[in-house]
């Protein structure tokens, strides 16, 4: 085992241990504010995207469109160049919160596109039905669309979230703190390019590997009657 | 007026090397996405033929490039490879970069492949294999031509991912757009809002056309799913 050292010095990541976890903690919690941000302005973004009012849809078709054909490193310097400028003095976000800006601008309109497909996936008879037995459009929305429209489109955000996950590592270039960040950090005190960004890419995959362990267990939960539909 | 005037003059002073940017964004997503796509064609049809252990290791290939950050990935091919001490593995910037891309491109386009593959109704296998045809004459004639028009609408849009992820190249130093805004910025750092969105809007007028092809070719050819933009 000792030829392995001179490729993967196992020692030196463990001197490191703390650092990586660290940086772990901060991509996931991260991830998760974005998630959750993300949804509800993608839910936003959804509904104001079906408006009949073209003053609503148009710019919002506008901003998605933007967002899908510009890249996110970009996006990520305009939010984190631009803020100080729109913002009144005196109120200055640090790098996390504008990270955290850019990337829930980013996600959103990926995440409104599924849940608006999600929407659209759920069969005309159960709105009519809903409807007919006197709930509001509002109720409706709530309490019988939009419950089995997530179900339908459950495999996509899980997917998406996987992204986003993964877009977290472009925080390190605005020199938010994360798992990238924590690579980053180990190469440049130690200069071994190999246990720094090899032990990123295997946190990162066993990151992964855990989410796709989720989407196992909510395809095997939900495969119900919703996921027949499909 | 005078801020028109003023922004064209940005826009006089800067376009040059804008386009020379762009000309290598242009560049490298292309090679990247030939490379890809013949690395994807090759094991996406090695997955439906249905030898298990190969499966395996397509599949493990798939999990790596998907389960890691393509910066991450940047960064191992630009200096993990060359630690390992072997020459030929020692990329200059173009090479990793070209490398690296066309490697996480051939993830996407083997997911696509196989799935258009698979989109093709078994009864045509079967009938070419009825009329006489060997399995590879079957592939060859029957099942490849049609899946390949299945993939024209998801490639156009991986077409997009590629060229959005050369802007990670500016972090190893390749002048693409991205980069070439960044040193138009320390030259004139009083308008850094203004060039940054300029390099938006050069993406944009790259990637949207893109992206409207994709969705005309979905009415047209079909879908196969793949993947999301």
């Amino acid at each position: 085992m000792m030829w392995l050292q001179d490729y993967f010095n196992l020692r030196l990541v463990l001197e490191y241990a703390d650092v990586f976890a660290q940086g772990i903690w901060q991509t996931l919690w991260i991830s998760a504010v974005c998630l959750v941000l993300s949804l509800v302005l993608g839910m936003g973004l959804a509904l104001a995207r079906a408006s009949r009012n073209p003053l609503i849809w148009r710019p919002v078709a506008g901003y998605i469109q933007f967002i899908r054909s510009t890249p996110l490193l970009v996006q990520i310097y305009l939010v984190y160049y631009g803020l100080p400028l729109i913002m009144p003095a005196g109120l200055l976000f640090d790098e996390v919160q504008s990270g955290i800006i850019a990337l829930t601008l980013h996600t959103s309109p990926y995440m409104g596109e599924i849940i608006r497909a999600g929407i659209a996936s759920v069969a005309r008879g159960q709105i009519e039905g809903a409807l007919s037995t006197g709930m509001t459009p509002r109720q409706t929305m709530r309490h019988v669309t939009l419950p089995q429209a997530i179900a339908n489109v459950m495999p996509p955000l899980l997917g998406q979230t996987a992204v986003l996950i993964k877009d977290t590592s472009l925080l390190s270039i605005i020199a938010v703190f994360e798992l990238l960040g924590a690579g980053l950090l180990m190469f440049s005190e130690t200069v071994v390019a190999t246990e720094s960004y090899v032990t990123v890419a295997v946190c990162y995959l066993g990151i992964y590997a855990m989410m796709l362990v989720l989407s196992g267990i909510v395809q095997a939960r939900l495969g119900g009657s919703a996921w027949q539909a499909n | 007026m005078e801020w028109l005037i003023d922004k064209w003059g940005i826009i006089e002073a800067l376009s040059p090397f804008m386009l020379q940017g762009l000309w290598l964004t242009f560049q490298i997503s292309m090679i990247a996405i030939l490379i890809g796509s013949a690395i994807g064609f090759t094991l996406g049809v090695a997955k439906t033929a249905g030898f298990r252990p190969l499966n395996g290791v397509i599949n493990l290939y798939l999990h790596l490039l998907r389960g890691s950050p393509y910066l991450v990935q940047l960064y191992i091919v630009y200096f993990v490879l060359p630690a390992t001490g072997i020459a030929w593995l020692s990329f200059d910037s173009y090479t990793a970069a070209v490398v690296s891309l066309s490697l996480y491109t051939s993830s996407y386009v083997t997911e696509i492949v196989a799935a258009a593959i698979r989109a093709v109704p078994s009864g045509q296998a079967e009938a070419a294999r009825s009329v006489g045809m060997t399995r590879v004459q079957t592939y060859r004639h029957i099942v490849v031509p049609q899946a390949l028009k299945l993939t024209i609408p998801p490639m156009a849009s991986i077409y997009v991912i590629v060229i959005k992820s050369t802007a990670v190249l500016s972090v190893i130093g390749i002048s693409e757009l991205t980069r070439q805004g960044e040193v138009a910025i320390m030259r004139m750092p009083g308008d850094i809002m203004f060039i940054y969105s300029l390099i938006a809007a050069f993406y944009f007028i790259y990637c949207y056309p893109m992206l409207r092809l994709s969705k005309w070719a979905e009415g047209r050819f079909g879908s196969v799913g793949g993947a999301d933009t």
